[in-house]
Formats: structure tokens, C-alpha cells, sequence
């Protein structure tokens, strides 16, 4: 508890040089710092709450591994949550729903999302926007604007051609949009139920 | 990857998360699987040297390592007595007080100790 508040104040960047000294403490209290986001990106994503914690954690320990890679250039929270992502996108791959990227459907498949007890309505608004998009949608919209892809990196991590990648992220985007916009579908749902 | 002010108002929301109520369990549970980890390497790591020293140890004694080295031992010991043991005592006794060759071997093992301190002591300030 003392470490933890003595860590409380240390830059990311400075736990990070800690933690490629093997300093569990100091990667613990990156992880105390960054874990909500990593988790909230994954449920975004689509994973249900058991699977992105699993995930979750799974990243942070490939971090801890892989913290030499980390060379400061971005934020910390961008690099663990590109782990988490590429690493729940290999997951999707593999459980047979590859071929949802391939035909490219637009049939709706709502999951769970992170948005109880939320307090800001924006990070509701875009939980519930996100369920109206079909997985495949969900997962390259996610890619590409919750931890900054582009386009050829997400078709890579997915493993699926660039064109389709471009298409999901573009229906996603316009159902996004809509739901979004105070004219669009969600705006006009919020007026009624205020 | 943002090109329109919607893109960039998307990513802003992305990044917006909610603290997780159990944020300070899920560290915990991380910390802990980084601890285990890391016990669990060190044991493997001893566990591997001790099974190469058992392995290096049962090697040199089927070899009959240890038999060679106790006969040169044994020479080195009659070398010692019959010329230098001779020659310290010479030098450091002309009263013709005898050195032990026993002696001759402590020195030789207090020196090496001394210079096994002076070694690590230069590594320490390097």
C-alpha cells in the first residue's frame, strides 16, 4: 500500500524503466492505471466480461515480457491496449467467425457492453451505438479508432483482405453516425425518452 | 485514422473509459500471476543448475577426474616439500627454522581468498 503511494505520482514512462528492471510494483501500478481502458476496449470489442478480463490480464503479462519493445514513442495505454486488441482479434479469427469478415453480413449481434454504471453519457451513447453494429463491424471499428490501426493493420491482425476491412469500418461507421448524430436514430430515441 | 470531425470525436470517446469499481482486484490478480511467474522461473532456474552440478559432478567422478587430480595433488605436495618449502625456509629462516609445506598451501589459499575479495570488490565499484 506504502509502494502504491509512492508510485502514485511517477510518470508511465519512469514505471516503465522500472519495469524492464523487473520491478513488479511499478508494472503493477501501470496496470492499476491503464487496466479499465484495456478492459473497456476489449468489451467494446464485443468480448463478454469474463473474456476481457481474461484478455486483459493475459496483455499485461505479455507487456511485462514484451516491455523492452516499449520504446516511449507513444502513450503506454496505446501499446498494452494494441496487445489486447491484435490478441482478442486472433481469438475472433479463430472462433469460426471468420467467415461473419468474409461475407461481410450486416445481420446485428448486440453483446454485453461496459456501460453499466457509467456516468458520462457519451461513454454510454457509444456503448449502445457499438451494439447496433454487426461483429464484424465491431471489431475493425474498433481496431482502427479504439487503439488507431489503420486500415492495412487491422486486415492484418485479422487476417482478412484490406477492401473488406474497408467496408466493415465504413458500414460501422455510418450506423455509427447515424446513431450518434442528435438528428440520427439514437439522438431521436434520447428526445423521446427525455 | 481520423479524417472527418466524427472520426475524431470518435476516438476521443474510445479513449473516455470508466475507472472499473474493481480496478484495484484485477491489479492484484495481475501482480499475483507476475509473482508466481517469476518464483516459478527462479525455482526452475535452480532446479536446472542443480541437476547440470549432480550431471558435471557425476561426470568428472566417472571419468576419474578426481583420481588424476589427487595424484597431481600428491606431486605438487612432494615438490613443494623437497624445493621450495626448502628455499622459504632458507630465505625467510637462515636460523634454520623449517617452513611447513602445509604452510606453503595456506598461504597459497589465503591469496587466492584475498584476491577473490580484491575481484569482486573492483566489479562492485565498476
Amino acid at each position: 500500500m506504502n509502494t502504491q503511494r509512492t508510485l502514485a505520482g511517477v510518470h508511465d514512462l519512469e514505471l516503465v524503466t522500472l519495469g524492464r528492471t523487473g520491478d513488479r510494483a511499478a508494472f503493477g501500478e501501470l496496470v492499476r492505471r491503464h487496466s479499465s481502458a484495456v478492459r473497456a476496449l476489449l468489451r467494446r470489442m464485443g468480448a463478454d466480461g469474463a473474456t476481457a478480463d481474461d484478455l486483459a490480464q493475459d496483455a499485461f503479462l505479455a507487456g511485462f515480457e514484451q516491455i523492452s519493445e516499449f520504446r516511449g514513442e507513444g502513450a503506454f495505454r496505446t501499446w498494452i491496449s494494441r496487445i489486447a486488441a491484435r490478441s482478442y482479434a486472433r481469438r475472433w479469427r479463430r472462433e469460426a467467425r471468420a467467415e461473419l469478415l468474409a461475407d461481410g453480413p450486416d445481420a446485428d449481434d448486440p453483446q454485453a457492453g461496459f456501460g453499466v454504471g457509467v456516468g458520462a453519457d457519451a461513454r454510454i451513447d457509444l456503448d449502445d451505438a457499438l451494439k447496433t453494429l454487426s461483429d464484424p463491424e465491431r471489431v475493425c471499428v474498433s481496431l482502427c479508432y479504439g487503439v488507431g490501426l489503420s486500415h492495412a493493420e487491422a486486415a492484418a491482425a485479422l487476417n482478412a483482405p484490406l477492401g473488406t476491412v474497408k467496408s466493415h469500418v465504413k458500414r460501422g461507421l455510418d450506423k455509427l453516425r447515424s446513431h450518434l448524430s442528435p438528428d440520427g436514430d439514437g439522438g431521436q430515441r434520447r428526445q423521446v425518452s427525455g | 485514422m481520423a479524417e472527418s470531425s466524427f472520426e475524431f470525436q470518435l476516438e476521443r470517446m474510445f479513449a473516455e473509459s470508466p475507472a472499473a469499481p474493481d480496478r484495484e482486484l484485477f491489479t492484484l490478480r495481475v501482480v499475483e500471476r507476475l509473482d508466481r511467474g517469476w518464483t516459478a522461473r527462479r525455482v526452475l532456474i535452480g532446479a536446472m543448475g542443480a541437476l547440470g552440478g549432480v550431471i558435471g559432478a557425476y561426470e568428472i567422478i566417472g571419468a576419474g577426474v578426481t583420481g588424476q587430480v589427487a595424484a597431481y595433488f600428491v606431486q605438487a605436495n612432494d615438490f613443494l616439500a623437497r624445493h621450495v618449502a626448502a628455499s622459504v625456509s632458507g630465505a625467510l629462516a637462515p636460523g634454520g627454522i623449517y617452513v611447513d609445506v602445509q604452510a606453503i598451501w595456506l598461504a597459497g589459499a589465503l591469496a587466492i581468498v584475498a584476491a577473490g575479495f580484491g575481484l569482486a570488490r573492483l566489479v562492485r565499484e565498476i
